[in-house]
């Protein structure tokens, strides 16, 4: 029997009050655990966002509207330039244009925007629009379609199609394309080769090696993907030098995404890019649109922080006062030790290694609670958190597949990019925090507990200190 | 050798100062048991408490052998209170969450004895006292107030001490209870020549020793000797 089997020993002395303790202190641990769960899951989450949106930047057109014909369009020479600059790791360049389906009305789709050589699509576009919701004159909300001076729709309207030659065929819009079928483009082939998507080959009866027509050429599926929005479904996908050839605009980019090394070097390269294409592109960083869309995981961060701070001190308080309990109810017990020779260092390390028994009965429990707790609290604060932010961000947004054919004005608040920005896959996937629980996590538990114990036992041993022998006698 | 010289000990009460022991000096020599008698209040226990080095004097000195133990610093006091003291209380005051033969040892252990030598000297120092080997294993709760007195007396002779002070040992005892403990007391000071110090109101047991003290106001007034 020496000081520390005593220790364990004085732990459990009173069964029930170890228990209550136990479970107290085990909410108190499991709590932080939680919080540090939820802080290195979130903070792992934030580095992934960053690593993925916050280090682009978007070049376009200046004054270019998706939905009208580029009217400055940038060329692949010029982005070659950009492409050239110190920090530049890639650069993505796209071409969208948009063709009427064959036999439709929306040939004279005027200021929404038409294909400018009035060509069509054998395609039939997957979107299909409520005429109910068909409204004329101006207003917020859903856009007016006006056609031949009349406030309703033709009635064999169809919606245009979308397509994208761009030299980044697995993402479009920010969006990660999923191949179910066939393979993906090459980039740089100049071939009448198409990625459609699911809903799009579903509509039109149509497979991998199938054809349609578009631009009075025959082009080829090659693969069929899936997305996650509809704005991508409603897109036919081509390598940018087949949509270059087929639309007739030889050169014409009218989007690129450059990356850059870090995000350190963001505004740097913006500021080089700006000088390099002068008034002619517009050039919008991700690092603002990223910061705002980071912000919500920071504040879950935040709160993490404090609320792991906080349970750290109600644990070290729940501990103190318990020993501070404890030791005035075995000052007697404590003036006999002195009294037969028990050194204050070793009635201390007794009490200590009572306290830290308990700690460690609570942390076993902590730890039960953390690994149950910690995936469901750090999603629900990374929901609470996006959800509001998310509210005020995209409240004045429409509903998806409308946009593409939709009057936007550039760059409001980063425009079609920062659209794109908010609909990219890494955004989207904010909520989807995993949390990981390993050896590293459960380290970290039992030292909030050793710490727990350490600070709520340092009060109780200065007044085990404090008791004098003599009052042995005294309370005789 | 016991010497006790003008030994004066005051405590600060809300609104003046208390003489517990007031000039007190006394002498005994090796080996005596010896009683203190007096009052509720009269000094006894502080008187103990100062002999035993749990408390330091206001002045004056208490020579133990040839230590006063009166100038020792803290840390020498544990290690005399330890290896040269042994206590015995009224209310017996045994760790209750450990068992008899654990309490004998745990003055042993804070003397820093080897677990092996202790584990032997406790059970000889059990079985001394009259505790059968299954009573050694039990805790406190399980014994009764005579056998408890007697693990209490067992351990404070756990590290051969010079001085043993005992308050009211036979207080909480029937009187049966209380002849055998007292007997138990007065052998042991013979076999192990050790001074017995007792503070006591059975006046059975004052009749016994070599000497008695009478404390009145904190203050020796009378003093028997056989």
């Amino acid at each position: 029997m020496n000081t520390v089997s005593r220790g364990i020993r004085n732990a459990f002395r009173n069964g029930i009050r170890t228990a209550s303790l136990a479970v107290i202190l085990g909410l108190s641990i499991g709590l932080c655990l939680i919080m540090l769960i939820a802080h290195k899951a979130v903070d792992t989450k934030i580095k992934n966002v960053k690593g993925s949106i916050g280090n682009t930047i978007s070049v376009s057109p200046a004054g270019f509207n998706p939905g009208s014909q580029a009217n400055n369009a940038l060329t692949v020479t010029q982005l070659g330039k950009v492409g050239s600059l110190t920090h530049v790791t890639r650069i993505s360049e796209s071409l969208s244009d948009r063709l009427s389906t064959t036999g439709s009305s929306t040939a004279n789709f005027g200021p929404f925007g038409n294909s400018s050589s009035g060509s069509t699509t054998s395609l039939v576009s997957p979107t299909t629009i409520n005429l109910d919701r068909n409204r004329s004159g101006s207003g917020s909300g859903y856009h007016v379609f006006v056609g031949n001076g009349t406030s309703s729709l033709p009635t064999n309207f169809t919606p245009p199609i979308t397509f994208l030659g761009t030299t980044q065929p697995t993402v479009v819009d920010g969006n990660s394309l999923k191949i179910v079928s066939g393979s993906t483009i090459s980039a740089g082939v100049d071939a009448n080769d198409t990625l459609i998507s699911q809903t799009m080959a579903t509509k039109n009866k149509l497979q991998v090696g199938s054809s349609f027509t578009a631009y009075n050429a025959t082009l080829t599926v090659t693969g069929i993907f899936t997305s996650s929005t509809q704005i991508t479904n409603d897109t036919v996908v081509l390598s940018l030098p087949a949509l270059q050839r087929l639309s007739g605009q030889s050169d014409v980019v009218t989007s690129a995404l450059v990356s850059v090394d870090s995000l350190d070097n963001l505004s740097s390269v913006t500021a080089a890019i700006k000088n390099t294409l002068g008034n002619t592109a517009d050039v919008v960083s991700a690092q603002d649109q990223a910061n705002n869309t980071i912000q919500p995981l920071n504040n879950v961060k935040t709160i993490s922080l404090f609320s792991l701070l906080g349970a750290i001190v109600a644990g070290a308080v729940i501990i103190l006062l318990i020993m501070v309990m404890v030791v005035r109810e075995r000052k007697r017990e404590i003036g006999v030790l002195k009294a037969i020779g028990g050194s204050n260092l070793k009635i201390m390390s007794e009490f200590m290694v009572e306290s830290l028994t308990l700690a460690i009965l609570g942390a076993v429990i902590g730890l039960l609670i953390g690994v149950i707790g910690g995936q469901p609290v750090t999603k629900m604060l990374a929901n609470n958190s996006t959800t509001s932010a998310q509210t005020s961000d995209l409240g004045s947004d429409r509903p998806a597949g409308i946009r593409s054919f939709g009057n936007t004005t550039a760059n409001q608040s980063g425009g079609s990019f920062g659209r794109s920005l908010r609909n990219s896959d890494a955004v989207r996937g904010l909520t989807n925090i995993k949390t990981q629980i390993g050896w590293g996590i459960l380290l970290d538990g039992f030292g909030a507990a050793v710490l727990i114990a350490v600070l709520g036992s340092t009060l109780s041993a200065g007044l085990i200190a404090k008791v004098r022998p003599s009052e042995v006698m005294r309370s005789l | 050798m016991i010497e006790v010289k003008n030994l004066v000990k005051t405590f600060r009460s809300a609104d003046d100062i208390v003489t517990a022991t007031d000039n007190i000096s006394f002498v005994v020599p090796d080996g005596q048991f010896v009683s203190i008698i007096g009052r509720s209040g009269a000094g006894k226990s502080t008187l103990l408490s100062l002999l035993g080095a749990l408390d330091k004097p206001t002045s004056g000195t208490i020579v133990v052998g040839d230590k006063d133990i009166t100038k020792l610093r803290d840390h020498e006091l544990i290690a005399y209170r330890g290896k040269a003291i042994g206590f015995i209380f009224q209310s017996y005051n045994l760790i209750p969450n450990l068992s008899a033969l654990e309490n004998v040892m745990l003055p042993m252990e804070f003397a820093k004895m080897p677990k092996g030598e202790r584990t032997i000297r406790g059970k000889q120092l059990l079985a001394q006292v009259g505790l059968e080997e299954g009573q050694m294993k039990r805790k406190p709760a399980r014994l009764s107030g005579g056998q408890q007195q007697r693990v209490a007396i067992a351990r404070a002779l756990a590290n051969r001490p010079q001085l043993i002070l005992a308050d009211e040992p036979t207080g909480n005892l029937d009187s049966a209870n209380g002849k055998m403990i007292f007997d138990l007391m007065h052998d042991l000071a013979q076999t192990e020549k050790t001074t017995i110090v007792v503070v006591t109101h059975d006046l059975a047991i004052t009749g016994k020793t070599d000497k008695t003290f009478q404390l009145e106001d904190g203050k020796l007034t009378v003093s028997k000797h056989k």
